[in-house]
């Protein structure tokens, strides 16, 4: 096990720097990102000024050093936009991102794991077709379609609610359930058909011969197996997540991290693009290794398979 | 008793005996309903125009989608109440015609889906086959970069890719397929694995065919199902993905109609016109569902067991 950690820990790092080197590339694939910052009125001296100060009048690999260096320092440089540090900036944005990616999170889960298990449950019956619709609809519906029209359903039409912003209780109700209802439906369908392939198992018969109560059997027996296949797409989740925050935060003015990209994105702001980019890179490569482990824990078949 | 008596819905799914008629129109529509769709969205890609036929006033569309008459704007739809018969779909608010766009924007939608597509299922199956064969090293090394590639936002990669080189239809298809061979490739591995201890590839193997070979024409072709399926499965996911591109200002840059374009459009104002955003809408979430019920069609017809794609 400590053998398949260090392997893991290794293959990360060594993806971590391949990232790094291709969020480097990308952001300077059009050869001279300077060209975008100026405007018609800048003279020839003012684009030779800024070159010097992003450090673009050195070799590529020159600058890359650079950027490794200020990186291992914590500096992703400032944003050209705010004139700030991108990492300052970065780091008001992540709490109000947290704020609403965690419940988002919990009732999203929630539900698809409750929807899910009703709908193998209960096959085949009203409840399960509605879930199986709920499944369709979800994925067919673009994700910032259906904000927009609640947004002018409960805001617009019958002001319930605020249209956008940070604020009280009332402000997480619209951005909250349309993130929750965005990693709803993959998730539902996945607890769904892999319940009932456990449900089908010999050692779920064994459990309801003994003479266990239903309840204990779906929800616990069944359930806890039914888990392992959709925590191997938590990465693919992960991904989900980040997806629904820059589009929920984009429709209700959150001023979160995905809100922060869209900003960076219309500015133009490189730095503040690759720093956040980075930023997600290392969480996604985080929880991908978290996954492994523990799924690495679970089944230890992987652990002397995959080594 | 089981082994002869299968539970009746085991029986009922696996189209086999006791189908009931019902049952069976309704499997039969899943595939015509979709695939008339789907040919109608081509058949409106095609022909918007002929220009690529050196014909540029012929075609579907009755207006140059790009073309502002600022006296006609924001007319309703001939259905409702102001609407004419000149602009079936009404206007937006520089005038433009909703029919003449949503039909360019089938074209832009479209294409952008069927190139991606394209680039992602031959390296993703180039990549699948040729880690799930070799094994060993170069599939460790494959599968984890897959896996991340998997892991990691689209939307992020687009953005990346938007601020360096601008927003384009070149940026939008790159930015997509940059990751998106990802899912192809892991499907595909899974499936070369099952196939290569299979006896006609060991015979091959025996009577002397070089890997490639084996590779070309003994997996390849018995991988071509599970292939299809991903693929129709993927249209409506890509549709989706351009469109929230084009609704964070990513994707295609305007006055381009794509679809996400237009719903963009028409967001702010969509108490006062709210057909400018409602039809591209419809017509992004028919042609989604039409592929993901053409595809879950084909899963039941050519390969019933990949339940979880």
């Amino acid at each position: 096990m400590v053998r398949f950690i260090l392997m893991r820990l290794l293959q990360t790092l060594v993806a971590l720097v391949g990232i790094t080197i291709l969020i480097f590339g990308l952001v300077r694939i059009s050869g001279d990102p300077v060209m975008m910052m100026v405007t018609a009125s800048s003279t020839a001296e003012d684009i030779e000024n800024i070159r010097r100060n992003l450090g673009l009048d050195k070799s590529v690999p020159e600058q890359f050093l650079i950027f490794l260096k200020d990186l291992s320092r914590g500096d992703l440089g400032d944003s050209l936009l705010k004139r700030r540090p991108v990492t300052e900036m970065i780091g008001e944005a992540i709490p109000n991102s947290i704020r609403l990616g965690l419940p988002s999170f919990v009732f999203g889960m929630g539900g698809a794991l409750l929807l899910g298990v009703l709908g193998a449950t209960r096959r085949d019956t009203s409840l399960d077709n509605g879930v199986k619709l709920l499944a369709i609809l979800g994925q067919a519906l673009p994700g910032f379609w259906v904000a927009i029209v609640a947004v002018y359903f409960f805001s617009v039409q019958w002001q319930l609610l605020p249209t956008s912003g940070l604020g009280g209780i009332d402000h997480y109700v619209l951005p909250v359930s349309t993130m929750a209802f965005f990693l709803l439906p993959g998730m539902m369908r996945l607890v769904r058909s892999s319940m009932l392939d456990v449900l089908d198992t010999e050692y779920i018969k064994l459990a309801r011969i003994k003479g266990l109560p239903e309840s204990l059997v779906i929800w616990k027996h069944a359930l806890r197996n039914a888990m392992i296949a959709p925590l191997t797409v938590a990465g693919m989740l992960f991904a989900g997540i980040i997806t629904g925050a820059v589009i929920v935060e984009t429709v209700f003015s959150w001023p979160g991290v995905g809100r922060l990209l869209v900003e960076a994105v219309t500015a133009r702001d490189f730095p503040l693009v690759q720093g956040i980019t980075l930023l997600v890179a290392v969480l996604v490569l985080g929880i991908n290794l978290l996954v492994d482990i523990t799924y690495a824990y679970i089944d230890p078949q992987i652990r002397y398979q995959k080594t | 008793m089981q082994e002869t008596d299968p539970e009746p819905e085991v029986r009922a799914e696996s189209g086999v005996g006791g189908m009931s008629r019902r049952t069976r129109i309704v499997k039969k529509l899943t595939f015509i309903i979709p695939v008339t769709i789907l040919s109608t969205m081509a058949i409106m890609a095609i022909f918007a125009d002929l220009a690529w036929l050196g014909f540029p006033d012929i075609g579907l569309a009755p207006y140059d989608p790009l073309k502002q008459v600022l006296r006609d704007r924001l007319m309703p739809p001939f259905f409702a109440e102001g609407g004419s018969t000149a602009h079936l779909l009404g206007t937006d608010k520089l005038g433009r015609d909703t029919l003449s766009r949503v039909i360019f924007g089938a074209r832009i939608s479209l294409s952008v889906s069927v190139l991606v597509i394209l680039i992602t299922s031959s390296i993703g199956t180039v990549l699948g086959i040729v880690a799930g064969y070799l094994g060993g090293r170069t599939e460790a090394f494959l599968m984890r970069i897959t896996d991340i590639s998997i892991a990691f936002p689209a939307i992020l990669v687009a953005m990346l890719l938007v601020v360096s080189m601008g927003p384009s239809f070149t940026t939008v298809v790159l930015a997509i397929s940059i990751l998106g061979w990802a899912g192809y490739a892991r499907l595909i591995r899974g499936e070369t694995l099952k196939l290569r201890e299979a006896d006609f590839v060991a015979q091959a193997r025996i009577i002397g065919s070089s890997p490639v070979r084996i590779m070309l024409r003994h997996i390849f072709p018995n991988i071509v199902n599970p292939l299809i399926i991903i693929m129709t499965l993927q249209i409506g996911l890509l549709i989706l993905v351009e469109a929230a591109l084009s609704f964070l200002g990513v994707g295609i840059p305007p006055p381009a109609p794509s679809w996400g374009n237009m719903v963009n459009d028409g967001r702010n104002l969509i108490d006062l016109a709210w057909w400018i955003s409602t039809f591209p809408g419809i017509a992004i979430g028919l042609v989604v569902l039409s592929g993901n019920f053409l595809g879950d069609w084909l899963r039941d017809k050519l390969d019933p067991k990949l339940r979880q794609l």
